[in-house]
């Protein structure tokens, strides 16, 4: 398959993460069949990584991997987790992506992983207080269109 | 939000290739946030304080 990612792209991703600080594992799910985007999403994860050797990547296949899958809560595919890293420990601090993440999507994959990287939500004190009073699990699900 | 609690999910979902799911959660202008698989929806970009007062509202 041909590159998904230009040298111009490439180039602006290594000037963006020249600033991460701390490691950064995305968990790539995927489906053999029935999966128009897998592949792509696969590729495009593992090029975006390949630009940053503080970025790595892992593949697994739901069916394969069931317990796998389960663990991290993926139940669409193409699936991503965008996880921290420490050592050997992979941590998860909750964030997904489903479908192939291009066009607007791709800028969010970039900010999540400078936002994983750099281990700080950068949100107000106001609402870090607030996210340590919830005991129940929240799902926020944000949908949105490549275009 | 996800990052600073280990009870909150954040999941970026490309609407055309969830169909059932996007209309099920009557998706229509994005970005729409959906809170607690439908509890709670917010439609168009969502400041942090606003969502936070939509989460205290639903839980």
């Amino acid at each position: 398959m041909p590159e998904l990612l230009n040298d111009q792209i490439k180039a602006q991703l290594g000037e963006a993460f020249a600033q991460l600080t701390q490691p950064v594992h995305i968990l790539f799910f995927g489906t053999k069949e029935q999966c128009e985007y897998c592949d792509d999403t696969r590729q495009l994860v593992e090029e975006v990584a390949a630009t940053s050797e503080k970025i790595s990547v892992s593949a697994y296949s739901v069916q394969d991997h069931a317990e796998i899958a389960t663990q991290y809560n993926i139940d669409k595919t193409p699936g991503l987790v965008i996880a921290a890293q420490d050592g050997d420990a992979i941590i998860d601090y909750g964030i997904r992506h489903a479908g192939i993440p291009s066009g607007h999507e791709f800028s969010t994959l970039i900010q999540d992983i400078l936002l994983v990287s750099s281990r700080d939500s950068g949100l107000a004190e106001a609402t870090r207080e607030f996210l340590k009073t919830v005991k129940e699990p929240v799902l926020l699900q944000v949908f949105a269109t490549p275009t | 939000m996800a990052m600073e609690s280990p009870f909150v999910q954040a999941e970026m979902i490309e609407a055309t290739e969830f169909p059932d799911l996007a209309n099920r959660h009557k998706v229509s202008g994005v970005p729409q946030t959906t809170i607690n698989d439908g509890k709670g929806h917010i439609v168009g970009a969502v400041p942090e304080a606003n969502l936070v007062a939509e989460l205290q509202r639903l839980l």
